[in-house]
């Protein structure tokens, strides 16, 4: 818990930090007396650049006090690889259209779910997209991203 | 208003309207009791089809999805000792030990009909209390609404984190969010870096999907490899033995009232949602038992009031959403989102302009709680087979539909970029054990907050003393200081007793 509750207190006060400059750059005030654009955001970035010190300085007490760390959420080495697949489909949606991506990104998520079957894999990976494809497409008249094919 | 009221119920008995929150219950029963999916899957899974549905049905789909999660849910915590949803923690309680005795038939009668007469009741909670409540809201000014909107953040923040530090960080970065965009007032451009897909903000419906799907999509992917959503298997459940007995009936009369009463009281309050209200009436009901030592064991009374008190939470959380516009849960942040979707901005303002639409959510929501009951006497002996659906089919699903339900809000592929940076977002926050509902409802509320605050400032000049000269904004922010005093001091008395195993 401390381990965490330093790294998130140093990655809010980065991030505060950048989310100041920008705001710094904003049009401060319109009219006199008036709050502007940069108002609120100012607001912002005073409270978050102050809770995070907190976080940051809090965690660093409790880790003096701490031996080690108990076991917290962590991403399994199947999710990064999910997780990496789901950014190369949304990538190749505009290119492959919605039918031909959903398919090759079904297929992988249904083998990194555990299953082994290729003919369950292959119709269903085909399946699925098609029938989401024409049920949104004509259903509902979204028009999802149609590709070369 | 008569007028109105009879408006709104042929709105709610329209086939239409009537097949959406019929099938709103089934989806919610079915998603509720899967273990590893949530209401919210159900809602990703359905949020398309809210985008191009007219506002009435689109509202009924949700809130039969709403109500049929929060039974669902309980399912399986009965059958599997695995809560569907947190709600259902406490109904695991007495509910798993009846199943272990071979009374799966009465314990799951038992929940079915809590869970109708909590519904039914904060129904009536709704019916009655929402249009005067929104009648007083119709004389709030500008301090009011932002001091009313900065209460529902802190009450939020208290409830809905471990750390008060980090629920409020949570919020700050969703208010952070908030700001990229034209500037409410000024119409600014700000944080947009030049692209003008970042002009009109983020919407929070693309946020929503990407915060909660991913991080189960991936959380489920730690789970053993292949197989079925829920490892253990549902006993056959006889029809006739869902039937509660009269002596039954008679046992869970107070415990059922008790968990109505609390339920819908504590769905008003912005955050304290299903849990809370469950556990509490659980152990009211315990206090007042006859026999307290049988809780744990398989009291029909330990299933009864949990089950009431988290239906009723939803009718509650319903009252602050429609007249006020403020969520309690991620849930009825959705319904905004939708009604939103449509130009209706739920406020006190609904029951003015479109009454008709207000009172036609609320009989909704009763057909919600009538079906609900029907489907789940009629339908839970095959229902509970769903409980060997396929994760590996299941889940991937669920994925396309994360991708189509970002995309579909305006047909943009930007839309979805921002889906899979929320997701990440909500990976990393998890990990840093940071709460991802304050960031979400902070969405919601933000531009509220932001609008509110820049008008009672202009008009008052700069003078900050505008905030506490109305009695309702004092009231509010007096309210918001309890909150945050409280959750910190809870926070203290909580740290002792967690401090010895860290």
């Amino acid at each position: 818990m401390a381990r965490r509750n330093i790294i998130a207190g140093a990655v809010l006060l980065v991030m505060s930090i950048g989310y100041g400059i920008l705001t710094a750059d904003l049009p401060n005030r319109s009219l006199p007396d008036t709050p502007g654009p940069a108002f609120l955001p100012t607001l912002i970035t005073i409270s978050l650049l102050v809770l995070s010190v907190g976080l940051l300085v809090g965690g660093m007490v409790e880790a003096r006090r701490e031996s080690e760390d108990a076991d917290g959420y962590g991403i399994p080495v199947l999710g990064w690889i999910a997780l990496a697949g789901f950014s190369v489909y949304i990538a190749l949606l505009p290119y492959l259209g919605f039918v031909a991506a959903s398919a090759l990104f079904f297929a992988g998520l249904m083998w990194l779910y555990g299953e082994r079957n290729k003919l369950v894999i292959g119709l269903t990976s085909i399946l699925v997209p098609v029938v989401l494809f024409y049920l949104f497409t004509a259903g509902f008249q979204i028009l999802l991203p149609r590709g070369p094919l | 208003m008569p007028g109105d009221i009879l408006q709104g119920f042929l709105q709610a008995v329209q086939p239409s309207t009537l097949t959406a929150t019929a099938l709103g219950s089934l989806l919610g029963i079915v998603f509720g009791m899967i273990p590893g999916m949530t209401i919210s899957s159900g809602i990703i899974i359905v949020l398309p089809l809210t985008f191009v549905l007219d506002p009435d049905i689109s509202i009924a789909l949700l809130l039969g999805l709403y109500v049929g999660g929060m039974l669902g849910g309980s399912f399986s915590a009965i059958l599997l000792n695995i809560p569907g949803t947190p709600s259902a923690a406490a109904t695991a309680l007495d509910g798993h030990p009846l199943v272990a005795r071979g009374e799966a038939g009465r314990a799951l009668g038992v929940s079915v009909l809590a869970s109708f007469a909590g519904g039914l009741f904060s129904c009536l909670c709704l019916f009655l209390i929402a249009p005067s409540l929104a009648d007083i809201a119709l004389g709030f000014r500008a301090p009011d609404l932002f001091s009313l909107v900065f209460l529902g953040l802190t009450i939020i923040c208290s409830f809905a984190a471990q750390s008060w530090v980090k629920g409020l960080l949570s919020a700050l970065i969703g208010l952070a969010i908030v700001t990229v965009g034209q500037d409410p007032i000024m119409g600014n451009a700000r944080f947009t870096f030049g692209d003008p897909n970042l002009l009109s903000g983020v919407n929070f419906l693309t946020a929503l999907i990407g915060l909660f799907a991913i991080p189960q999509l991936i959380r489920n992917l730690g789970a053993s490899p292949g197989g079925t959503m829920a490892s253990a298997t549902a006993p056959t459940i006889p029809f006739k033995s869902l039937l509660p007995e009269l002596s039954d009936l008679r046992r869970i009369r107070l415990p059922v009232s008790i968990g109505a009463a609390v339920g819908s009281f504590l769905g008003m309050l912005p955050g304290a949602g299903g849990p809370i209200a469950a556990f509490i009436s659980y152990d009211y009901a315990r206090k007042t038992a006859r026999d307290p030592e049988e809780f744990g064991q398989g009291a029909v009374e330990g299933i009864a009031a949990p089950e009431s008190a988290n239906n009723a939470v939803t009718g509650g959380a319903l009252i602050p959403m429609m007249t006020l516009g403020i969520p309690g849960d991620p849930v009825t942040a959705i319904l905004i989102g939708a009604l939103l979707v449509h130009g209706l901005a739920p406020g006190p303002l609904l029951f003015i302009e479109r009454p008709d639409f207000a009172y036609g959510v609320i009989f909704s929501f009763f057909w919600a709680n009538i079906f609900n009951l029907v489907i789940a006497f009629a339908g839970l002996r095959l229902l509970v087979k769903l409980l060997a659906a396929p994760r590996a089919i299941l889940m991937p699903i669920i994925a396309i539909l994360c991708v189509v339900g970002a995309y579909a809000l305006r047909n943009s592929l930007f839309d979805v970029h921002v889906m899979l940076f929320f997701g990440i977002l909500g990976l990393g926050m998890r990990w840093l054990e940071m709460p991802v509902v304050p960031l979400l409802l902070a969405l919601v509320l933000g531009r509220q907050l932001e609008e509110n605050l820049r008008i009672a400032l202009t008009g008052s000049q700069g003078d900050i003393s505008v905030f506490f000269t109305s009695p309702f904004s004092m009231l509010f922010l007096g309210l918001s200081v309890v909150s945050i005093a409280w959750s910190i001091l809870s926070a203290q008395r909580e740290r002792p007793k967690s401090s010895p195993a860290s």
